[in-house]
């Protein structure tokens, strides 16, 4: 099969039909704002993380930190589960645009960051330790970067992608 | 009260910031990313404070926890700016859509939420010791918090798909 053909399979699957078709208020509305929420809770938790690495509020310890993990966990399957009902409506609209592979990309090494920094600063470090190590400082800067990226490529994919389905005309 | 509205929506369509919304390519886009970063630095302060003062990651200490608010300040501050753009941007399609206005209605009552909860409850939750409940109205005021929150970027994010002149809402 071709890639025109996956396209088509995915597009006319019930799922995507639904989640693209629906005139209901719960179909694609609804799950374009759980993925704002989940963003919200997966990126900025993630910075809180972030800012408390880089020495802000100070009196958080930083062993503390692992109890983000839950709310970055429960953030990353609300945006997985409502990211690929997305991907099932419009994938012809995601597959054949850079940008989205971007944004996977910058997600999956802002994750492997996220599971560095929990490794070999969160999970080692004393219920008093105050400070960071510089490496410790640089994991917490690229993952600012990286989650920064994928919220930003994610907003530009409404304006970047060429063809709308799996009928490629161009738009 | 209508003519108001109305003149304040004529007004923004004679605003520079009318023109560079409608005329330079990046401006919508760029103004959309920085309010997505925005929301992000919200939820992640402001958010998490709330879930704490609910019951959850509880061994982060609140008084601690609260100095990272600046962010979800700075946050906020990113996104009344950008949602000015907005608004200048394409006034009819915000000041007439239901979302619009409920999205309103959520961020001023997370506004009376916020200005109550440190008139009456802030210093008592100072004290919540790393592991304890926060106590009975603080945990009340980050439930409204929360829900405000998620209000506002649901109705946000609805704004689209409610366009005037088509309209849809609860109670029309």
């Amino acid at each position: 099969m071709d890639w025109k053909g996956f396209f088509i399979l995915m597009e006319e699957g019930g799922i995507g039909k639904w989640v693209r078709e629906s005139p209901s208020m719960w179909a694609f509305p609804t799950i374009i704002a759980l993925h704002a929420v989940g963003m919200g809770l997966l990126a900025g938790t993630n910075a809180a993380m972030d800012f408390r690495i880089f020495g802000f509020a100070r009196r958080v310890p930083i062993s503390a930190l692992e109890n983000l993990v839950p709310v970055m966990r429960f953030g990353f399957w609300l945006n997985a589960v409502s990211g690929v009902l997305l991907l099932l409506s419009y994938p012809t609209k995601a597959l054949t645009n850079w940008v989205f592979y971007l944004k996977l990309t910058l997600i999956a090494l802002a994750m492997v960051d996220t599971w560095l920094i929990r490794k070999q600063v969160i999970q080692k470090s004393g219920m008093d330790d105050a400070t960071v190590s510089a490496r410790g400082k640089i994991l917490a800067a690229l993952s600012l970067a990286c989650w920064a990226g994928a919220v930003v490529s994610g907003r530009l994919l409404a304006y970047t992608y060429i063809y709308l389905d799996s009928s490629f005309d161009v738009y | 009260m209508d003519a108001l509205v109305h003149s304040l929506q004529v007004w923004l369509k004679t605003t520079q910031l009318y023109y560079i919304m409608n005329n330079v390519n990046w401006a919508w886009r760029t103004s959309e990313s920085i309010h997505f970063i925005g929301l992000c630095l919200l939820i992640g302060t402001v958010g998490l404070f709330d879930l704490r003062m609910i019951g959850l990651v509880k061994r982060v200490p609140v008084a601690a926890l609260h100095r990272l608010i600046p962010f979800g300040i700075l946050g906020y501050v990113m996104n009344v700016m950008t949602g000015i753009t907005f608004l200048a941007g394409a006034s009819d399609q915000y000041i007439y859509n239901p979302a619009f206005q409920m999205k309103m209605l959520f961020m001023g009552t997370a506004g009376l939420n916020v200005a109550v909860f440190y008139l009456a409850t802030y210093r008592r939750v100072a004290a919540t010791a790393p592991g304890d409940e926060a106590p009975f109205r603080a945990r009340i005021a980050g439930g409204v918090s929360l829900l405000c929150w998620v209000g506002v970027i649901f109705c946000g994010r609805f704004l689209t798909f409610y366009r005037p002149p088509w309209h849809w809402c609860p109670w029309c």
